[in-house]
């Protein structure tokens, strides 16, 4: 809350350079799955991808991170293939007592791994249907979608013993739109939320659904669910958004990227990739000491942060920009009691 | 002479040509698209050569660089090839205003669209910035209600949606009673947007400008950059796509005339190997007004009674400094007594430009000059130097430090945007069966302009050609609807005219 009205301040003055609300560090860039959708990483491209970083300078890293942020999300790739990562988590816990840590996984490696669930407050599965054969389509093998979905069920069991929130993530897909009610309704009776990512190509969602009247009428369901406390998570300002793919303006700097041997993804991600004159892997978060210092360098090298930029249409980056720009709807938000600052994943 | 048989011939290669192109090619036709360039395909996004200043080179091209938000079916067709290109977003637009010896700078972009205050009084929160009250003087503020009044008047007609040509009328006109820096300010915009003289820009272009990129809507005035020259960013790869999709490219072919013979079309154009001439059953016209005009001329009877929007001129200049220029906005619009129009700072927005800038610690500047025609017809030598002086009392910081300049003139291509009497007015479907039309300047409903008009225009001339064909058409992008309370105005307004065209009824 402290940063979010440091950020409107910083508005109010003009100063669109907003401070960053959590850092998503891509403890892996391996994946053990092949999403059809998936613009970044998988198992077809694992052999192309930077190496897991050791134990030593995956903390390294988070401790710059932690100096000029307190939440962190842990994202890959497939994060619970880094064979440390439990190890990581304690770390972020009890040493550098990260105020909100969320777990981004496919899921698959849920059961080997349980015990990275006492160090998370968030563990976001991503879970397109619970339907193995819709699964399938967005290439998720039998074998998979069958664990998948047996550990999305004992995930949910678990979430009191370990004291996490379970959120499930759905990307929208033409394949996965009709699944998506009984997917709802297991996260109802599963007590978890979940949120809604619409298939993103070339950083647009996909024009198969936007030209989609089921589509449109499912993110018009969905606002009408989430009025009636359905347990779904994102901001209304964020699903008026999906609607007619209104543009809003990005605030970049408010969820920065930080890849696994620790570049800083400068100004954001898609940037970075885009490789030109923009942004890219400016510092490295080893090679300094504070996260500001390493702002700083990144500056240098590319120039001040976009202060706003339509160029993308992010749900990750959405969320959080919509919520700062618009303080009335977020202030609207928290009165209903939904908890705008826990974003919802990308 | 050689006779091809052809699916489809598309004739124009800018993007109203390429997205029609790709729509067909998709369905799995072989359309074939013939473009008068001898090397560059795009129309005006294309590449052109390059500029060398010191050892760096620079590509040339007609100086279109924004891509709006409201672009929405160029983006998606673009995003579905994987071809949309990570944009350079805007951050700020100055106006500079120079009066007499009085020249002012403010920053206007950023406050239109992040206005608090819902459209269309979104205006309002400039008058809170001081540059922009600095700017005004008394006879400014005694003409507030004028200038609120004619743009009241662009939410109560939509003269796209309407076919509204209001005949007669012409910006100039609208502004006549305007006070000098708020004229110069919306004259400015308009000859940004429209690139020609308000006395050459009618009403309904205008107004439907205004409402397209600003006036319905707060964020309709976001947008970004290309990240490089148009050639590059999009219409080279646009180009490869169709290619892989199996349509054919032909540069270098001026069509000079298309013959209807039996449910055949036949199209003649000079090629590289002399005259040639292809067969359809379907040929879609996507060029620019003055070359569609001058082909069915040609072709067709009754060409010289119709109505096609003027094509114009324009001089796109680029100038080299060793230094950067002091804090200033990555683009603007001038107005008053400059004679350049609008500028970008190149070293801000394209990546050779940035790369060149962040080596040499040097600026790129880029400024248009729209007009009026006496204006353009000075010798090169001549509109140099006046725009360098122009550029020189903006930026005074620049004097002495110039190393390179290039003027370019473009051809009369570029749109003059303006709605036809309906009967005379070509649309996407012509009188003549199997004769389509596609381009900026073409008659459709749809409020889009420039880039956006072109493949929406495309991409419903592709869906024509589909349909006689019992294929699947493509889905359009709607545009999004009015701020409330704008929506509001305009139904009062609309239900206001109405009943006044009942009375004069009765």
């Amino acid at each position: 809350m402290f940063t979010y009205m440091q950020n409107l301040a910083r508005i109010a003055r003009g100063d669109y350079t907003l401070l960053p609300r959590l850092a998503v560090y891509y403890v892996t860039m391996q994946c053990n799955l092949n999403c059809a959708y998936c613009e970044d990483f998988g198992s077809r491209r694992n052999h192309l991808v930077t190496p897991n970083p050791t134990l030593e300078n995956a903390q390294k890293i988070l401790k710059v991170i932690r100096t000029g942020v307190d939440r962190l999300w842990l994202t890959g790739g497939e994060p619970l293939m880094h064979p440390q990562i439990c190890g990581l988590l304690e770390y972020a816990r009890n040493e550098l007592k990260f105020r909100e840590i969320s777990l981004i996984t496919n899921g698959t490696l849920l059961s080997q791994k349980q015990d990275s669930l006492a160090y998370i407050d968030r563990l976001i599965i991503s879970l397109d249907s619970i339907d193995p054969q819709t699964l399938n389509v967005v290439s998720v093998p039998d074998a998979y979608a069958e664990i998948v979905i047996a550990n999305a069920r004992e995930a949910a069991s678990l979430q009191k013993k370990y004291n996490f929130k379970l959120i499930l993530n759905a990307v929208v897909t033409p394949e996965t739109l009709h699944g998506m009610d009984t997917l709802i309704a297991f996260c109802k009776e599963s007590k978890a939320q979940i949120s809604f990512s619409p298939q993103s190509v070339n950083n647009l969602p996909r024009y198969e659904l936007v030209t989609s009247a089921e589509y449109r009428a499912f993110i018009e369901k969905l606002i009408r669910l989430k009025k009636h406390g359905a347990p779904i998570l994102g901001s209304l300002s964020y699903f008026k958004t999906l609607v007619d793919q209104t543009p809003y303006q990005c605030y970049p700097t408010l969820v920065p990227r930080i890849m696994p041997d620790g570049w800083l993804a400068y100004p954001c991600r898609p940037m970075e990739k885009a490789g030109g004159e923009q942004g890219g892997r400016a510092v490295n978060l080893l090679s300094v000491e504070t996260w500001e210092e390493a702002w700083n360098i990144a500056k240098e090298k590319y120039g001040g942060a976009p202060t706003s930029c339509v160029s993308c249409f992010q749900q990750c980056y959405a969320e959080p920009s919509l919520m700062q720009a618009h303080p009335i709807e977020y202030l609207s938000e928290r009165l209903r009691g939904n908890n705008v600052s826990a974003y919802a994943p990308g | 002479m050689n006779t091809d048989k052809q699916d489809v011939v598309v004739i124009g290669g800018g993007i109203a040509g390429l997205s029609a192109v790709l729509h067909l090619a998709e369905r799995g036709l072989k359309p074939l698209i013939l473009e008068a360039d001898e090397k560059f395909i795009g129309g005006r996004l294309a590449g052109g050569e390059t500029v060398q200043i010191g050892e760096y080179s620079f590509r040339l091209e007609h100086g279109v660089h924004g891509i709006w938000s409201q672009y929405r079916n160029l983006q998606a067709m673009l995003a579905r090839h994987n071809l949309r290109p990570v944009f350079v977003p805007a951050q700020e637009e100055n106006w500079i205003y120079k009066a007499g010896k009085f020249v002012g700078m403010a920053a206007v972009g950023s406050a239109i669209r992040r206005s608090f205050v819902p459209a269309p009084l979104h205006y309002l929160q400039l008058f809170l910035r001081g540059k922009f009250l600095w700017m005004l003087d008394i006879r400014d503020w005694a003409s507030l209600f004028n200038v609120w009044a004619g743009l009241i008047m662009a939410v109560g007609i939509d003269p796209f949606a309407e076919g509204q040509p209001m005949e007669g009328m012409t910006l100039g006109e609208l502004t006549k009673k305007w006070s000098p820096a708020l004229k110069a300010l919306f004259l400015g915009l308009a000859r940004n947007g429209l690139s020609s003289h308000p006395d050459e820009v009618s009403m309904s272009g205008f107004i439907a400008f205004l409402r397209f990129y600003t006036l319905l809507r707060r964020d309709a005035w976001m947008f970004s950059y290309l990240p490089e020259d148009g050639g590059t960013s999009v219409c080279e790869p646009l180009a490869a796509k169709v290619t892989e999709l199996g349509g054919r490219i032909r540069l270098g072919s001026r069509v000079k005339r298309v013959v209807q013979v039996g449910d055949e079309w036949q199209v003649t154009w000079d090629g590289a190997n002399g005259e040639e001439l292809a067969c359809a059953r379907q040929i879609i016209l996507a060029t620019d007004p003055n070359n569609a005009k001058k082909i069915l001329g040609a072709s067709v009877d009754g060409v010289d009674e119709m109505f096609f929007p003027r094509a114009l001129s324009n001089a796109v200049i680029r100038l080299w400094f060793d230094v950067k220029p002091k804090k200033n906005a990555e683009a603007g619009i001038f107005t008053g007594d400059f004679i350049i129009h609008n500028y970008f700072w190149l070293d801000r927005i394209y990546n050779p430009f940035r790369r060149w800038a962040r080596e040499t610690n040097g600026s790129a500047l880029e400024v248009h000059v729209y007009g009026p025609p006496e204006t353009l017809a000075q010798p090169d030598a001549v509109l140099l130097t006046q725009a360098i002086k122009d550029v020189e009392q903006a930026f005074p910081e620049l004097r002495g430090h110039r190393i390179g300049q290039h003027l370019q003139r473009n051809p009369e291509t570029h749109t003059l945007p303006a709605v036809g009497p309906k009967d005379k007015y070509l649309g996407i479907e012509t009188q003549w069966q199997n004769l389509f039309c596609a381009g900026d300047w073409v008659r459709h409903p749809a409020p889009s302009f420039f880039l956006e008009r072109a493949c929406m225009t495309g991409i419903e001339a592709a869906n024509a050609v589909l349909a006689s064909r019992g294929l699947q058409t493509w889905a359009l992008i709607d545009y999004l609807p009015a701020e409330p309370f704008v929506a509001w105005i305009e139904k009062l307004m609309k239900a206001g005219r109405q009943r006044r065209r009942r009375k004069k009824t009765a």
